[in-house]
């Protein structure tokens, strides 16, 4: 009769579930502690299956999305940085590190740089293509020095609030970068100018665009859509 | 039987229906069997409504810029009520955990009936072609009498048995599209995300086209099955074959056939 009883439990018991998931398409107040557990330990999962080596490669002749690609900023308008009112344009490079820096343009560009094909991997399900010019986030962590305890990375930008942190393996894949190319172009205002984070590790919204700081930091700082409900880790 | 078979005194009652009438009361399915075919109910539920609430995200395949080939209804979003989760972030949420949930209740079930030998009620043999168009032509009502069967009939078979292997296919291509980057062999062997995408969806409507027609089946040919999937009971003098059933065509059973309580001397 046990068996019968705990059938009749867990039958029971998902019934009253899913009743109470049809009275709001959000699903139930209780199962919020649940979904942050599976997503703690999604993270976990997701961060041990994530290697260093892996690459998002895209065939060399493959047709590129140009001006179909996405625009998206979380300003009313499109930000632009105006040099008059806040001076040039400098990205700060911070937090725990031995050396902080602060390059302006034509001292990222002087940097050493990567230009790759890759996919944009959307948390919506599009995708699309793009050749990016840029400077490896590793490359930025060597200069400046990045200490041992430096186990996320902030990316500030100055739309807005908008900031991500990642954790640092990500931030430091070969594929991560600091673009400010796109397309064999300069980045335009629509894309991020004039430098933004682009990788084909992590989902779009981790790539923030009018990118003005990178923070290595020792704790996680959440970020404008992983405070709003998606994942934090948000791998790819 | 032999003749000394003490349950062979049986043999000269009248029996209702060719069911075997001396098969000690067990029930027809397991517990293990039921608890997993409800809980897959809430998990195989819960998975589709929050893809769909994904899906509607974007709704299509083709890459931005590009067409996709294969997809009549690109950019149409599926009906809110078909959906669950509430907005992207809900429905990523529900579908990243549900996930496990579907996940190990396949693992649980497929272990299950291969360690106690179910699957011999479900796998494919020879002949099954044969069955399933012997059953076609029974529903048809081109042959007059049921085809004999064992646990299920040879349609049934067919649909249980590719349930758990859309399932797999399921999870595959959800894997694919989830890391097609840490995945990437799997995604580059599945035709990269876009189509990884378009197999996960498909895959979806072949899980809903399956549930769909075995749940109107049910009603349709064997309400009595219902039962024996809640507390396991079922009486073999009401089975479809015995009834003669046809979607939709059947009589009522009379009355429980004297055996059903397992063949007491």
């Amino acid at each position: 009769m046990m068996d019968r009883r705990r059938f009749l439990s867990v039958g029971a018991g998902s019934v009253v579930t899913a009743t109470l998931g049809a009275c709001n398409s959000f699903g139930p107040e209780g199962a919020k502690s649940l979904l942050r557990f599976a997503e703690r330990k999604n993270e976990q999962l997701e961060r041990w299956l994530f290697r260093n080596g892996s690459r998002n490669r895209v065939a060399v002749g493959s047709r590129l999305t140009g001006r179909a690609f996405p625009r998206y900023f979380i300003s009313k308008e499109m930000p632009v940085w105006n040099a008059a009112e806040r001076g040039v344009w400098r990205l700060e490079v911070g937090g725990a590190v031995r050396k902080p820096l602060s390059l302006t343009l034509d001292d990222l560009l002087r940097l050493r740089s990567v230009t790759q094909r890759v996919d944009h991997f959307c948390v919506e399900g599009w995708t699309a293509r793009a050749e990016w010019t840029g400077v490896r986030v590793s490359e930025l962590a060597r200069l400046a020095g990045a200490t041992s305890n430096a186990n996320y990375v902030d990316f500030l930008s100055f739309d807005s609030d908008y900031h991500e942190s990642w954790d640092i393996e990500s931030a430091l894949h070969p594929q991560t970068i600091v673009a400010y190319g796109m397309d064999a172009r300069m980045l335009g205002p629509g894309h991020g100018a004039p430098a933004r984070v682009h990788s084909p590790v992590k989902l779009g919204y981790k790539s923030t665009k009018y990118l003005t700081r990178v923070l290595f930091l020792p704790t996680r700082t959440g970020g404008y859509w992983s405070d709003r409900g998606y994942e934090w880790y948000a791998g790819v | 039987m032999t003749a000394g078979d003490p349950d062979s005194l049986g043999e000269a009652e009248p029996v209702s229906g060719n069911a075997s009438p001396r098969r000690p009361p067990r029930p027809r399915h397991h517990w293990v069997v039921r608890v997993t075919h409800w809980v897959n109910v809430v998990a195989l539920g819960l998975m589709i409504t929050t893809g769909l609430r994904i899906f509607n995200a974007y709704p299509g395949f083709a890459r931005r810029g590009e067409t996709f080939c294969c997809y009549p209804f690109e950019g149409k979003p599926v009906p809110d009520w078909l959906t669950f989760g509430g907005w992207l972030a809900g429905g990523r949420n529900w579908h990243f955990a549900a996930m496990w949930l579907l996940f190990a209740n396949g693992l649980v079930y497929l272990a299950f009936v291969y360690l106690h030998g179910e699957w011999r009620d479900l796998a494919p043999r020879r002949g099954d072609a044969r069955d399933i168009w012997e059953m076609v032509k029974f529903y048809l009502f081109v042959r007059r009498d049921h085809p004999h069967q064992g646990k299920h009939n040879a349609l049934q078979k067919i649909a249980y048995f590719t349930m758990p292997i859309l399932g797999a296919l399921a999870v595959v291509t959800g894997l694919a599209i989830w890391k097609p980057v840490q995945f990437a062999p799997l995604t580059a062997a599945l035709g990269g995300y876009v189509w990884a995408r378009y197999w996960h969806f498909l895959i979806m409507v072949g899980l809903v086209v399956l549930s769909v027609v075995h749940v109107v089946m049910v009603f349709a040919v064997d309400p009595y099955s219902l039962r024996s999937m809640i507390t396991g009971g079922y009486d073999p003098a009401k089975s479809p074959e015995v009834r003669n059933a046809r979607p939709f065509f059947w009589r009522r059973a009379v009355a429980a056939s004297p055996q059903a309580d397992g063949g007491a001397q």
